[in-house]
């Protein structure tokens, strides 16, 4: 059965920024937390589900596509056991797969590799309660938005640090929301700080934005040597180190996702703006 | 029998172009330009290139648009576009379209802007309560599939954005039909195909209420949900606009094509006995059997004398072994006429078109004629090739493409009767009912003399053995 509440949760964010990690560990607390959830990586790369399969590379849906293809055959043939896979605590990994660096439009990929998750009926088909989209880099192009776009995502998360050009690709985005919302209903849930080390400036400058923006920070992620001990052997904190502050910290993520109702459309700022913002919060942390 | 669930052999898809099958089919595209063409008073307006406004134009000439009603625009996209997006070219030539006086612009988009993320849905809603007509946004790009998947996509978008849906049972108009994809068949005789279906109707006591499209009026696209019954006139495409119409509006299917009963299930109305069986259908279906007897006596008494006073020396089909290479809409049907009535054996059969609906449809007709050719779906002309040789049939029924592909293979008979057919034509003939029946014989026995209107030819096929080797003198 669909679940008529199912949730579609985008994870946007500068590139390397932390997306996957956030979105790996996210889907484990949700999971641990008894929700049915689906990890989607939205990447060429394939890279986002890999700290939930041990460490492995799951096949990609766009690329068990081109097999069918190729045998005359179209999406209709694929089984859903050929591109959804189990993950940790049960989350249902996918990678969306895609062109080789440097040619083919990957972004368009993306969009059909969604459809083709929809077509094959797998949001009713494992009684989804949330689906998570780790989407990669920046919005540089059309065809990126597609999962916006088309309606399948509604909520977007930004992910940035305390950096500055973090929050300027994040303010992109939101440009890119803002501009979406008018046809769909994907909305700006908040903004999720991944640190950098440096606490106090970043959460100062990440609210003060996420409130000119018109939406609220909603996590905060401690830089954590843990993080990078686990990617190692191809897990999440949540299971390789559950004790630590990170886990902790996405446990209390996962919650404010689950609280978080709606979202905004939002009002993105001029750059002047943005460095405004940042030197004034420079200074009030200093003093 | 031939299994159709299986793919295509690997011996022929090896490295074949995914979905796309060159040159039969066009893209999705050109199938929505030929639905929304179908409409009256409007403007088709094709967010593209230049380039694919000239399938507008094709879409125009296949419709017979009258051009001084139905308005073309083009938003020349251009690198500047494709790099920016067009949204606001877009958006300026929506503004041009207020120099027509029309009551709907259909924005169609091609593939580059659909790469790039060009959101004419967005533009429309946008600008649609301040020009004085409607919008129709439609993302057909080409790359999203055939001709077929166009009409597909171009009808439903027809019908969730322009009729009524009140959302509660519609006041019915008794005995009012809607025409399912007249348009959708790649045969030179749709708009006189079209024609006898409505004649037909009418001598049962049904209007038409709208045809899905041809000449389609916006009101009557409104109306639509007021309908009783759908019919369709393909067998290509349009079984989900079948299905939408009845979970919808309640609209139903008078014979319904995409049924699960297999005793439902029944090929149009090309040749003899197949149109025999779709009148008597008919008259079960609207308890006006007697009515139907009595066309069908009356029909094939007309073509009986007339076969017999022309003297047409058809036999040369008995017997023969024949490859059929058309659209569904025309190969279904040809399977029975060509075993029911000509007495010939259809060795195989290649079908443009792959709707999942179809697999059934043929494998019945076949069964029920008791032949069992090869039979192979969403073919190209490699495959057709293919299919020709390994087959060599006495007889190919199929287009000008085959004759080309005939004269490789040496096989003496190609009749054309599917698009392209290469020949001229200013009155609109049917294929259709009894009448249609003797066109297609015609145009059959024309093409079959024509193959000794040469005497290079003449000699080729007097020396050939039926099965494509040549025989010495
Ligand atoms: N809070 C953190 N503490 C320490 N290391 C982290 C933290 N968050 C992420 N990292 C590390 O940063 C690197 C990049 O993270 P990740 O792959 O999740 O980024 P991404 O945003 O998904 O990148 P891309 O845009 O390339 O997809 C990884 O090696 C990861 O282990
Ligand atoms: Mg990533």
């Amino acid at each position: 059965m669909l679940n008529p509440d199912m949730r579609q949760i985008a994870i946007y964010g500068k590139g390397g920024i932390g997306k996957s990690t956030i979105a790996a560990n996210l889907s484990v607390a949700l999971a641990q937390g008894s929700k049915e959830i689906m990890q989607v990586g939205c990447d060429p790369k394939r890279d986002s589900t890999r700290n939930l399969t041990g460490g492995r590379l799951i096949p990609t849906v766009l690329d068990t596509l081109r097999d069918c293809l190729r045998r005359g055959r179209d999406q209709h043939s694929i089984e859903l056991e050929q591109i959804v896979f189990p993950g940790s605590a049960g989350v249902h990994c996918v990678e969306a797969g895609g062109p080789e660096p440097g040619i083919g439009c990957a972004g368009r990929g993306v969009l059909t590799a969604i459809q083709i998750l929809r077509d094959l009926d797998a949001y009713r088909t494992y009684e989804l309660d949330l689906v998570i989209y780790d989407v990669l880099g920046d919005v540089v192009c059309g065809g990126f938005a597609q999962p916006i776009r088309e309606g399948f995502a509604r909520e977007i998360f930004l992910v940035c640090s305390g950096e500055f050009m973090s929050l300027y690709a994040a303010n992109n985005i939101a440009r890119a929301i803002e501009r979406l919302s008018r046809r769909g209903q994907a909305r700006l849930s908040g903004l999720i700080c991944n640190s950098r080390g440096h606490p106090t400036l970043e959460k100062l400058v990440l609210e003060a934005v996420a409130k000119r923006m018109g939406t609220q920070l909603v996590g905060f992620i401690p830089r954590s040597q843990s993080i990078g001990r686990c990617e190692v052997e191809g897990i999440t904190v949540m299971e390789g180190a559950p004790e630590s502050e990170a886990a902790g910290a996405f446990r209390t993520l996962s919650e404010r996702v689950l609280a978080t109702e709606g979202g905004v459309i939002p009002a993105p700022l001029e750059l002047e703006e943005l460095e405004h913002i940042y030197r004034h919060c420079a200074r009030e942390e200093g003093s | 029998m031939n299994d159709l669930s299986q793919p295509m052999s690997s011996e022929y898809s090896e490295g074949a172009p995914s979905a796309c099958h060159d040159p039969y089919l066009r893209c999705a595209f050109f199938g929505a330009a030929q639905t929304v063409t179908g409409i009256r008073r409007a403007c088709v307006l094709s967010h593209s290139p230049q380039g694919c406004d000239q399938l507008v134009n094709t879409a125009f000439g296949w419709q017979q648009t009258d051009y001084l009603a139905t308005k073309s625009l083009c938003s020349k996209l251009c690198e500047d576009e494709i790099v920016h997006g067009g949204e606001a070219t877009l958006a300026k030539v929506i503004e041009d379209a207020r120099a027509f006086s029309v009551s709907a612009v259909f924005v169609l988009t091609a593939c580059g802007p659909e790469m790039v993320g060009d959101d004419i849905v967005a533009v429309c809603q946008e600008m649609a309560a301040d020009v004085p007509f409607q919008l129709v946004p439609i993302e057909c790009a080409g790359f999203r599939g055939t001709q077929y998947d166009g009409i597909d996509i171009a009808l439903h978008g027809l019908l969730n954005q322009l009729v009524e849906n009140p959302g509660e049972p519609m006041d019915k108009i008794p005995d009012s039909v809607i025409l399912i994809a007249p348009h959708a068949s790649a045969n030179p005789s749709w708009p006189g195909d079209l024609s006898w279906v409505e004649d037909i109707l009418e001598r049962f006591g049904l209007t038409v209420l709208a045809s899905l499209t041809h000449g389609t009026g916006l009101e009557q696209l409104r109306d639509i949900g007021r309908a009783q019954y759908s019919l369709m006139l393909t067998h290509d495409c349009g079984y989900r606009t079948e299905t939408l119409l009845a979970d919808r509006w309640d609209i139903r299917p008078l014979l319904p094509t995409s049924a699960l009963n297999r005793s439902q299930r029944l090929p149009l109305p090309v040749g003899f006995s197949n149109t025999g069986r779709w009148l008597q259908r008919l008259g079960q279906v609207l308890d006006k059997e007697d009515l139907a007897q009595k066309m069908v006596v009356q029909g094939e008494q007309f073509a009986v004398e007339q076969l017999r006073r022309q003297g047409l020396p058809y036999e040369f089909f008995n017997g023969a072994q024949v490859a059929i290479l058309a659209d569904a809409t025309l190969a279904v049907p040809l399977l029975g006429m060509l075993a029911e009535d000509l007495e010939c054996e259809p060795v195989a059969v290649g079908i443009r078109s792959r709707a999942p609906e179809l697999h059934a449809l043929v494998r019945d007709e076949c069964d029920r004629v008791a032949i069992s050719p090869r039979i192979e779906t969403g073919v190209g002309v490699y495959e057709t090739a293919q299919i020709l040789s390994a087959a060599k049939p006495d007889v190919i029924i199929g287009s000008n493409i085959e004759r080309h592909l005939a004269e490789d293979l040496g096989i003496p008979y190609v009749l054309r009767v599917v698009n392209p057919v290469a020949r001229f034509r200013l009155t609109n003939r049917e294929y259709f009912g009894y009448h249609g029946f003797l066109n297609l014989m015609e145009i059959m026995q024309n093409d079959w003399w024509d193959t000794f209107r040469s005497k290079k030819r003449h000699n080729r096929a007097h020396w050939l053995d039926g099965r494509g080797e040549g025989v010495e003198p």
